[in-house]
């Protein structure tokens, strides 16, 4: 009779992020770890053979061949998706959060993003009236006077159940992370009032800012931030299901956007297509742009969303 | 409600510590020879030498250990018309500063050869020191592992026809803490091959040198090329003997007349690893679900065909997370590993510091 393997324990060897070393190096106690989650970002679910004629053992034996990387060092590479735990497991159909890509929300039709306008000068090259851009173009410099913003909505995304159905409790999001480029930009009220009010007082605080200048802002249904609320049944939504909740953001300009070329020169580019708002033009010779992204995060169900920004200057 | 994240409850962490070892090797023909001492850094100060392994313009160079000479103001030797007499003072002094310490009325100590302060002893006075690299000796050289192999031959041009070994007998359990730089050892001497030695045949019949374990410094006395042996060596192409050279060679060329001699110098370094582990506590109903977007199809979970079947994912990565959902940590597993409601795991996650 052979021997039982015992060697079920397994023993992994941890590397401290870039974050992980900053915290430690703080010596403050900011070094607290508390809790863990496990990723797999490495694994395409779609190699997951369920019809496999050979019988079960060979449904995912392309997923369990999946070459798995070291470790990044890097916080922010690192656990993009994670494992969820949810006590039931008849669940057939998760949420996701797509961005609501229509009416005062919609992307950029010629970029496919939304581009962040950084200054008066550049707003005014594309338009009379600073209330009234073309869709997926954000008035970065005042945004409370801007008519653009940005939203995601979180659902279930299927037609096979009626948009009208409730969505199970534990499936809705209540609770958001995102995360911005600090340099660049931060986040503001996503209403229109206020106009008039200066920038820096409109904005939103980030709970923290990494090395690597990501902040990070913390968003709750609870929290009057007026960022996270509850899509009811049958709203118009980029969810084709039930709906949870959706995530309504402006963005403003850093002051270092607005005031100097310094970051779009070391890490912009010059434009190459021109940008049309209403009847003006700013053309592609005319301005400078960087290439961000706004990552969203249920807290809950761990599913990100990656919102691509470009952050647009008029430097001639 | 669903979580990506759990917590750790008060019994998920150990700490632990260990103590690793690396076997150190210096074959003495790197530190004489082999590179025609391109790999050898004299300094303009003249107050030591460097010795790498590889010549030191070299990128891939790495400094292993310094060489140095020096003796006592109340040395025998002390003379101010001596090449370097202030400099191999400050030398000896500084080291005693630093290794021996001071005397009760606040004089630097000179090195006892069997580290005993309380009785007259002998003091190694006319010493050789090497002072190895952090990078070799890390926390500290381990007790009784360390060997100096010298050439004792009396002619300069053959040095290893008869040889020496100093080496910490029995310092594994016997070892002196009266030194403010930690612990160190005697090294004892004795004949390597042929009978060199005048008339010392134990192995801890006599001191010859101390080595400080955690400074990682060895100290030689420069009697072992002089009235330990029956024949005193040649130091230098001239036939010069040690009293000779202490006197009338600057520092520099007292090093190479050490390196000259070294035949071989091995040690055993010891790392002190302290780890925290996690147990990463994986219950059958955790983490069986997947936030991956390729986990779904129009949000229908690509592993399942109908709510019967069990949820099914594969993890890759442990993350380990400040309260403020930091991510301070990362593991990995060699190959995803399934998990669903049918199973359980503990991840031991160790960090090491």
């Amino acid at each position: 009779m052979a021997f039982l393997d015992n060697s079920g324990d397994i023993i992994l060897d941890a590397v401290l992020t870039d974050l992980g070393r900053k915290r430690l190096a703080q010596g403050n106690g900011s070094f607290r770890i508390t809790k863990f989650a496990l990723g797999d970002d490495e694994i395409d679910y779609a190699l997951y053979d369920k019809d496999n004629v050979s019988g079960s053992a060979y449904y995912d034996i392309n997923i369990l061949q999946t070459p798995v990387l070291e470790a990044f060092t890097n916080n922010m590479s690192s656990m993009k998706s994670r494992l969820l735990s949810i006590s039931r497991t008849d669940l057939l159909y998760l949420p996701v959060i797509n961005i609501y890509n229509e009416g005062d929300s919609a992307l950029n039709s010629t970029f496919n993003n939304y581009m962040v306008l950084v200054d008066e000068t550049t707003i005014d090259a594309l338009t009379d009236d600073k209330n009234v851009l073309d869709g997926g173009i954000l008035n970065g410099y005042q945004p409370q006077n801007g008519n653009r913003l940005m939203r995601a909505d979180q659902g279930l995304n299927t037609g096979e159940i009626s948009k009208d159905a409730p969505i199970s409790p534990e499936l809705i999001e209540t609770q958001y992370f995102v995360q911005l480029d600090n340099r660049l930009g931060f986040l503001t009220n996503p209403g229109t009032a206020g106009q008039g009010v200066a920038v820096s007082s409109a904005g939103f605080q980030p709970t923290s800012i990494d090395d690597d200048n990501i902040a990070t802002y913390l968003f709750t249904s609870a929290d009057n931030s007026g960022v996270v609320s509850r899509l009811t049944n049958g709203e118009a939504s980029a969810v084709e299901g039930p709906r949870g909740t959706r995530v309504a953001l402006k963005i403003a300009a850093s002051l270092d956007l607005r005031t100097s070329t310094f970051l779009f020169n070391r890490l912009g580019s010059q434009g190459v297509t021109n940008i049309t708002s209403a009847s003006k033009t700013l053309a592609a010779a005319d301005y400078r742009f960087i290439d961000s992204t706004m990552r969203v995060s249920g807290i809950t169900t761990g599913y990100t969303l990656d919102i691509p920004v470009r952050f647009v200057k008029k430097t001639s | 409600m669903a979580t990506s994240f759990k917590t750790f409850d008060d019994n998920s962490t150990a700490i632990t510590r260990n103590l690793l070892h690396e076997a150190i090797p210096i074959t003495g023909s790197i530190v004489s020879g082999t590179y025609a001492d391109l790999n050898i850094k004299n300094f303009s100060h003249g107050m030591f030498q460097s010795v790498y392994d590889y010549p030191f313009l070299s990128s891939s160079a790495n400094h292993i250990f310094d060489l140095t000479a020096g003796y006592p103001a109340n040395s025998h030797l002390a003379s101010a018309g001596n090449t370097q007499n202030a400099k191999k003072i400050n030398i000896y002094n500084e080291m005693a500063q630093v290794l021996v310490g001071y005397d009760s009325a606040g004089a630097i100590r000179e090195f006892d050869e069997d580290g005993d302060f309380a009785a007259v002893g002998t003091k190694n006075k006319e010493a050789y020191f090497i002072n190895f690299s952090r990078l070799l000796t890390k926390d500290e050289i381990k007790k009784g592992s360390f060997t100096l192999e010298l050439g004792a031959t009396q002619a300069y041009a053959t040095p290893f026809t008869d040889r020496i070994t100093l080496k910490d007998t029995n310092a594994a359990s016997i070892y002196k803490i009266n030194s403010p730089a930690g612990e160190y050892g005697i090294l004892y001497v004795s004949n390597s091959a042929g009978v060199p030695l005048d008339g010392i045949t134990g192995s801890t019949q006599q001191a010859a040198g101390l080595i400080y374990y955690q400074a990682g410094i060895a100290v030689v006395s420069g009697s072992v090329f002089d009235s330990l042996l029956s024949s005193s060596v040649q130091m230098n192409p001239a036939g010069e003997g040690v009293d000779a050279i202490l006197t009338g060679s600057a520092i520099s060329g007292n090093c190479d007349a050490l390196r000259h001699r070294v035949r071989n110098i091995s040690f055993n370094n010891t790392v002190e690893l302290n780890s925290t582990i996690y147990y990463c506590r994986v219950n059958n109903t955790d983490f069986n679900y997947s936030s991956n977007p390729t986990y779904l199809s129009s949000s229908k979970l690509v592993v399942k065909n109908n709510s019967q079947d069990l949820p099914v994912s594969y993890m890759t990565t442990v993350g380990l997370y400040s309260p403020d959902n930091e991510l301070l940590a990362v593991a990995k597993l060699s190959e995803p590993l399934k998990k669903d409601p049918s199973t359980e795991f503990t991840l031991r996650v160790r960090l090491d510091y």
